[in-house]
Parts: C-alpha cells; sequence; structure tokens
C-alpha cells in the first residue's frame, strides 16, 4: 500500500474536507447576511455583513435557556451513567464473577433497544411522578441510551490496564476496593473522561424523549428548541443558520480539543486488538 | 480462599446496580409497550384511558349521578299526568334500584361506595385509582349497561310524546342522567391481538416498514463504501491529519435534528443552495423537487444521513486498517500481489470483523431514524418519507392512541432484535472480544 502523500492525494483531502464542512460555511455565510439578502439569492458573500440574525436567534426563542438546559441535562445524565458504569465495568472485567458474557449480552442489546419501543410508558412513569417538563424528566430515560454506551465503551478501556500494577498492590494487602480506587481508577481516568465525553454528547444529541417529555418551551432541550423556529407559515432561514452557528460553537470546540480521545472513544467499541 | 470469595461477591455487588437500572429502563418498559399493545387504549379518550382487564365501574361518577338519579326518578314518577308513564318510570326506578342493589352486593364494594360517597359530600376530588375504580362482574356490567340504553330511549319516547310540558323536560333530563350513569360504567378495553391484525393488514405500516427498509438499505451500504474508501486513503502519514479528524467528526457530532434543519434549508426550494446547484447542475428538473416530491424527499434524507453518518464509519474502518500488520502487504509486494489482490486477499478478510460490528450498529441507527426525517421532511411528502418510528410516533403522540401506537413499537421491537440476531450470528463472540478479560 502506498503510504506516501503526493499532491493528488492532498488536492483530494481538500475536497473531501470542503464536502463535509460544506453545510456549515454556508449556513454559516447565511447567517451573517442581512435577513432580507437571504431569500433568492445565491451570492457566496455579502457586502454587508450584518449581526441582525443572530439578535433575532436570540430574542425570538430562549435559546440560551436551551443551552442551558441541554448543558444541565447532559451533565447529570453523564455524572449518574459514569458513576453506575466504572464500578460495573471494572467488576465486569477485573472481578471473577460468572455469567459475564450474558451480563454484557444484556447490556449490549439494552443500548440496540430502539427508543420508540420504550416511549410511551416511560412517557407515562414519568407523568405519574410528575417529572414532565423539568430536567429528571429527561435524565432518567436517558439512562437509557448513556448507561450501556458507558458501560461498553469502559469494560474497553478497562480491559487495557495492565495486570501486574493490581497483582502486587494485592500482594502489599489492598483490598479490592482500596485497588480500585487508588491503581486502577487514576490508571484509568483518561479512559473515563473519554466516556464521559461520548456520553456527554449523545444525551446532548438525544431528541425523542426531549421531544416528548418536555413539552413546554422553557424546559426544551438544543436538539428540539431548534427544530421548533419554524412555524406553520414561515421558516426564519436567517434564525435558523445563526441559531444552528451559535449551538455547534460549543461542540466544535469540544471535538477540537479532544478529538484524539474521542476517535479513541468510538473505535473502542468495535476493533478487536 | 476466602479473599477469592469475597472478591466475587463484591463483583456481583458491583454489577448488580447498573444492571438492576438497565433492566428497568428497558426491559421493563418494552413489557409494558406489550402489554399495552393489547388494550384499546387511549389517553384522549376517558373511557379507554386507563387498561381494564375486566369490566369496571367510575364510583366517583356513579355515586355522584346515583344520588341525584334516584331522587328524580321518584319525583318523576309523582308528577306523570298519565298512569302509564307513571307505571313506565315506576319499573324503571325499581329496576334501577335492584341493579344498585347488587351492585353493593359484590365483594367489597359497599365499603368502598361507602368512602367514595364520604369524599364526594366532603367535595373531594378522588386521586387514587384503586378507590375510583371498582372491579365489578361482567355480566352485570353488560345487563346494566343494556337496561340504561333501554330506559333512556324508554323516557326519551315518553318525554316526546307527552302533552305536559314540564314533565317532558324533566323526564328528558333524566334521561340525559342515565346516559351519564352509563358512561361511568366502563367494560374491558382488553382486544388482544386484534390490534395486531389491524396493523399487520394496514398499509401504511407497510409503506413506512418499506420506507425504513429503502432508507437502512441504501444509507448504510452507500456509507460502507464510501466511509471504506475514504479509510482506504487517508490510512497513511500525512500533514494535516488533525484537520482532517476533526472536519470528519463534526458532522458526527452536532445534533442530528440541527444537521436535519441545516439540510432542510440547503433543499429548500427557494433559497437552498444544494437544490439550485442541483438545478444548475441538470440533476433536478426544477429546485423545488427535493423537498416537494417523494422520490425526491427519500434522496434527500438518504444524502444527510450519508453526509452526517460516512465521516463515522470512515474512522471505525480506519481504526481497524490501522490493526493490520505491514508486514502482510510486504510480503505480498514480494510475492507479486497487486493493488487489488492485496485487498481483496488482505485488508477486506482481516476486516471483516470490523466492517461487521461497524454494520451492525449503523444498521440498528439507522432502521430506528427519527430525528432526521421527523425534523427534515416530517415523514412527507405524503408520507413518502414516514418511517416505522415516525409512524408509531404520531399514532401514540399525536393520535393519544396508547393501544395501536405500542403495537407499532411492537413490531419495530421485533425487527430490531431479528436484525441484531442475524449480525450476532455472523460476527459471533467477536463482539466481547477483549472485554471479558481472564
Amino acid at each position: 500500500m502506498n503510504k506516501r502523500a503526493g499532491i493528488g492525494f492532498y488536492i483530494f483531502l481538500v475536497v473531501f474536507v470542503f464536502f463535509v464542512m460544506f453545510p456549515f460555511i454556508w449556513v454559516f455565510l447565511t447567517s451573517i447576511k442581512p435577513p432580507g439578502e437571504i431569500f433568492n439569492n445565491f451570492n457566496w458573500f455579502t457586502a454587508d455583513p450584518s449581526l441582525a440574525s443572530y439578535e433575532n436567534a436570540i430574542t425570538n426563542r430562549p435559546l440560551f435557556r436551551y443551552m442551558w438546559n441541554s448543558f444541565v441535562v447532559s451533565t447529570l445524565t453523564t455524572l449518574i451513567a459514569i458513576g453506575f458504569a466504572s464500578v460495573a465495568a471494572y467488576a465486569l472485567t477485573r472481578l471473577p464473577i460468572r455469567f459475564k458474557g450474558v451480563i454484557l449480552g444484556i447490556i449490549l442489546a439494552a443500548s440496540m433497544f430502539p427508543q420508540i419501543a420504550i416511549i410511551s410508558p416511560i412517557y407515562n412513569f414519568v407523568t405519574a411522578v410528575g417529572l414532565r417538563n423539568s430536567y429528571m424528566g429527561l435524565v432518567i430515560p436517558y439512562i437509557t441510551v448513556s448507561l450501556p454506551l458507558a458501560i461498553w465503551i469502559l469494560a474497553t478501556f478497562f480491559q487495557k490496564i495492565p495486570w501486574e500494577l493490581e497483582e502486587s498492590a494485592k500482594l502489599d494487602g489492598a483490598s479490592p476496593f482500596q485497588t480500585f480506587r487508588k491503581i486502577i481508577f487514576p490508571l484509568a481516568a483518561p479512559g473515563v473522561f473519554t466516556t464521559g465525553i461520548l456520553v456527554f454528547i449523545a444525551a446532548w444529541n438525544e431528541y425523542l424523549f426531549a421531544l416528548t417529555i418536555n413539552t413546554s418551551d422553557e424546559w426544551r432541550t438544543v436538539p428540539v428548541g431548534i427544530s421548533f423556529y419554524q412555524s406553520q407559515f414561515t421558516i426564519p432561514w436567517g434564525d435558523i443558520s445563526a441559531a444552528t452557528v451559535l449551538v455547534t460553537i460549543p461542540i466544535v470546540i469540544l471535538v477540537l480539543i479532544f478529538q484524539r480521545r474521542i476517535v479513541a472513544g468510538l473505535t473502542s467499541g468495535s476493533v478487536k486488538e | 480462599m476466602k479473599f477469592q470469595l469475597n472478591e466475587k461477591q463484591l463483583g456481583y455487588a458491583m454489577v448488580a446496580p447498573a444492571l438492576i437500572l438497565v433492566i428497568l429502563v428497558t426491559l421493563w418498559p418494552v413489557a409494558q409497550s406489550f402489554y399495552n399493545s393489547l388494550f384499546d387504549y387511549r389517553l384522549n379518550d376517558p373511557s379507554r384511558s386507563e387498561r381494564f382487564l375486566s369490566s369496571n365501574m367510575d364510583l366517583e361518577r356513579y355515586a355522584n349521578d346515583y344520588f341525584y338519579l334516584s331522587r328524580d326518578l321518584e319525583a318523576l314518577e309523582g308528577q306523570a299526568p298519565d298512569p302509564d308513564d307513571a307505571a313506565a318510570v315506576a319499573e324503571i326506578s325499581q329496576e334501577f334500584e335492584a341493579y344498585h342493589a347488587e351492585l353493593l352486593e359484590m365483594d367489597g364494594l359497599a365499603e368502598q361506595y361507602e368512602e367514595v360517597e364520604g369524599m364526594i359530600a366532603s367535595f373531594t376530588a378522588i386521586a387514587d385509582r384503586d378507590l375510583k375504580y371498582a372491579s365489578v362482574e361482567n355480566d352485570w356490567a353488560e345487563g346494566f349497561k343494556a337496561f340504561l340504553d333501554d330506559a333512556s330511549e324508554q323516557l326519551t319516547t315518553i318525554s316526546q310524546n307527552t302533552e305536559n310540558e314540564e314533565f317532558s323536560v324533566t323526564a328528558g333530563n333524566v334521561a340525559g342522567s342515565l346516559d351519564s350513569v352509563n358512561t361511568a360504567v366502563i367494560e374491558s378495553n382488553f382486544i388482544g391481538f386484534d390490534n395486531y391484525q389491524r396493523y399487520l393488514t394496514d398499509g401504511r405500516m407497510w409503506q413506512s416498514m418499506g420506507n425504513t427498509m429503502l432508507f437502512t438499505i441504501v444509507s448504510v451500504f452507500a456509507e460502507l463504501v464510501l466511509g471504506l474508501m475514504i479509510a482506504l486513503l487517508i490510512n497513511r502519514a500525512f500533514v494535516g491529519r488533525g484537520i482532517v479528524r476533526a472536519s470528519v467528526l463534526i458532522p458526527w457530532a452536532i445534533p442530528t435534528a440541527v444537521a436535519a434543519m441545516m439540510w432542510g434549508f440547503l433543499y429548500d426550494g427557494q433559497t437552498g443552495i444544494v437544490a439550485h446547484y442541483f438545478e444548475q447542475f441538470g440533476l433536478i428538473d426544477d429546485a423545488s423537487v427535493l423537498l416537494s416530491t417523494g422520490a425526491g424527499g427519500m434522496f434527500s434524507v438518504i444524502f444527510a444521513d450519508v453526509w452526517k453518518t460516512t465521516p463515522y464509519m470512515a474512522l471505525l474502518l480506519l481504526a481497524g486498517l490501522q490493526t493490520i500488520p505491514g508486514s502482510l502487504y510486504e510480503a505480498a509486494e514480494v510475492d507479486g500481489a497487486g493493488k487489488m489482490q492485496q485487498f481483496w486477499k488482505i485488508t477486506l478478510p482481516l476486516l471483516k470483523s470490523s466492517i461487521l460490528v461497524a454494520l451492525l450498529f449503523r444498521t440498528l441507527d439507522a432502521f430506528r431514524v427519527f430525528d432526521l426525517i421527523f425534523v427534515l421532511t416530517g415523514g412527507g411528502p405524503a408520507n413518502a418519507t414516514e418511517s416505522i418510528s415516525i409512524y408509531a410516533y404520531i399514532t401514540l403522540f399525536s393520535q393519544s392512541n396508547f393501544g395501536a401506537g405500542s403495537v407499532l413499537s411492537v413490531i419495530v421491537f421485533i425487527s430490531v432484535a431479528i436484525i441484531s440476531t442475524l449480525f450476532i450470528k455472523f460476527i459471533g463472540s467477536d463482539l466481547f472480544a477483549g472485554k471479558t478479560g481472564r
């Protein structure tokens, strides 16, 4: 296989990156056009950049409230999922328990559950305990998505931690719990952190539960909030472009900082070592 | 030995909370969905908003109505100008009291009824379902309902035929009260597999199933081929890996709903640049085709999904490629194998498990597609892009029909179970490799 990168290869790369990024570029260019210039006009650049769309985007709809809601829900979900999952994944990879295959099978099956199959009982439950339009009303169903995902990825990370350290800690008289806290956890911290990012993104992006359970505007999350910018009769593309840019910025920052970790986390569950 | 046992117990204790949570939030709701699907269960219809295995009586309503009705019937009898009418009313009144007496004779009903009456007298709304509803004998409920229908009809006729205006109005009112009592008697809405029969022969169900399969097969196949090509091309050292990796991750990381809104703008018949360029290049006749025709809608949805997910697929496959030792290719080179031969004989077989795992996750994801289509086309035009999840969502939450919607949910669940079983048969134990340890 040719591992040298020639000029043709770089041209391909530029074209590829351009195609992937094109929707973002176009939406960004639209967001800084004056609202009147958006319709029936396919000029790439505007002569008269304006922030009017941004102003409309945050005044017509509580966009920052949506972002705050998403942030709180995703953070709570991540903390709960990581808490339960790290303990379970440690036991699954390290302790001599039986039925590991069965347990992992159940967890994998749970991560494959179609959300539509569980939404109506969850909706009934959340309504019955009075958690509609609240943060916990979303955090509880999000466990279905996040917990199996977290266990699955963490199990792979924990497996890679060298055994010898644990053995020597045991010889020195450390209890299994001490071993976990003092040896495994610090070594596993990067993996836990990576898993946290992935769970956070998964919770941030969830749509179906957020749409169904938090129906009042002030409790909507970003994905649902964005999809409600369009009304029956008009579609304010300027507002939508600006809102899209605003909600994409935090994700772009997250991806730019943690790209290596994210790739490691994404691929850990699917590749045999 | 003792230490070993403790370690084992600790292990179970550590797995248990997560496992119980997973089971509670997934298996229990699926079981509930299946149970719901056996009922004619509609949230927007008071007589069907609960699941009743047997006939039931809304005691709160009944006690309230009974109090007035029993008094009004007596008064009506006295008012009747014609002895025939008086006799008819007396007979209704008698029979009504007889049914009432029979009701109170049922197991524990007398006490429950008394409690409900007490709460009504003190104007307390009854929140406790077990108190509000009493299970009653099916035969009794059927007989009582038939009697109420009859009596109400009889009184209506009397009210229409009588000359006495005052008597006519009262008789009409009493007939109305009888109808009201009728709605307090709730017959069982357990219908078994009737919902399934209905939806398995429903054209819209099969159309949405067909849409879902078309979407899944085409988009996953395109993502696999394109993803594999990209992975093969970028599997080398080059300057700017970071930029490529970031640009590949961003479409994956943004919410699908946001991506769908963006593509909705790009495809728009008037302002959409993609629609505009497609028209300019002669790919479509008119810019509006993309979102206003069935084929255009399906293409748009698949294209947006391919854009969002191919980079992710490429990443998974790239990671698989990087585990193939370079020495294999060197050896093949020495043996005189061409590039194509190397691909078919080395790359593809060694990549097989990576490809299958990626395919499994992608197929399941694509099959339950909801947000992309829901936001981009809403299932339209004319249901041409409606996926099975969207049909289920509309039945559940737009029509508030939880019984029928649950049937569709269960159908999605069973399809997903079949797909995963097939895949896992192919992948085998590789899926768990490197996870269970010693």
